[in-house]
């Protein structure tokens, strides 16, 4: 039982978190954290989500933010933007410079990010620049467990090809 | 023989690019990605025909189907680079 308080506790304070990092971070071998990450489930106290290769896990009440999250990262590019603007705000142009990809491209996903709340925009004299509105642990922790499959990858690819193609917005 | 082959590697690689894009489509919902999409599956269907037709006990002519086929698939390849 006090396991299981604890397997919960880590869970509440790092959503997101890996089966595995789980295993790791509190020392518990695979079978007997999945008996008790079952009995959770079943209760309804976390939840898990595969994407990818992973399966992540999160507490009660964070469906929502979970769904958003996922999507938000589900894209190689999406990934390396989120990452970038963990330094600080930047504007459109200053993203397409720093990862060598087209501006159409760039507005596109930040269209997308956008939707799903993960940043806000704002004007800067004439710049408009894009902050991070999540929780940058919380994104961190997920994108560094991401493995996207080779499909994943290609469909990636073909996304950017896409966006890329026609005037900027 | 060798012709066999090769119809069956287009269509081979016809159905990755299909499901190449039908994954874009369903992660992005882009829709220049399903018109690759339809472009890729009619492709395979166009080499399906012709692959068919190939076989002696397919008499009927399939150059009309085919003609059809791949002005479909050409046109789906302009919508995909034209419509965002």
């Amino acid at each position: 039982m006090e396991r299981r308080s604890e397997i919960l506790r880590t869970i509440g304070a790092k959503p997101g978190i890996t089966f595995r990092e789980l295993a790791r971070e509190l020392g518990i071998g695979i079978g007997d954290l999945q008996y008790h990450l079952r009995r959770l489930e079943r209760e309804g106290k976390v939840f898990s989500r595969k994407v990818g290769k992973r399966r992540y896990l999160f507490p009660r009440g964070f469906e929502e933010e979970a769904q958003r999250l996922l999507i938000a990262i589900s894209t190689g590019t999406r990934r390396k933007i989120l990452l970038r603007l963990m330094e600080g705000p930047m504007s459109q142009k200053e993203i397409a410079e720093s990862l060598g990809i087209s501006q159409p491209t760039v507005s596109y996903h930040m269209g997308e990010l956008l939707k799903l709340g993960m940043v806000k925009v704002e004007r800067r004299g004439k710049n408009v620049v894009y902050t991070l509105e999540c929780d940058p642990e919380t994104v961190i922790r997920l994108i560094r467990e991401y493995r996207p499959g080779l499909w994943e990858r290609l469909a990636d690819s073909l996304i950017d090809l896409l966006t890329s193609v026609g005037d900027e917005k | 023989m060798i012709e066999m082959l090769l119809v069956a590697v287009t269509i081979a690689l016809s159905l990755i690019l299909a499901g190449i894009s039908f994954i874009a489509y369903r992660k992005s919902h882009l829709r220049p990605a399903l018109y690759l999409l339809m472009a890729f599956l009619l492709l395979a269907l166009k080499k399906v025909i012709e692959g068919l037709s190939l076989a002696s006990w397919i008499e009927r002519d399939v150059g009309i189907i085919t003609g059809i086929l791949e002005v479909l698939v050409l046109g789906l390849l302009v919508l995909s680079l034209w419509k965002r």
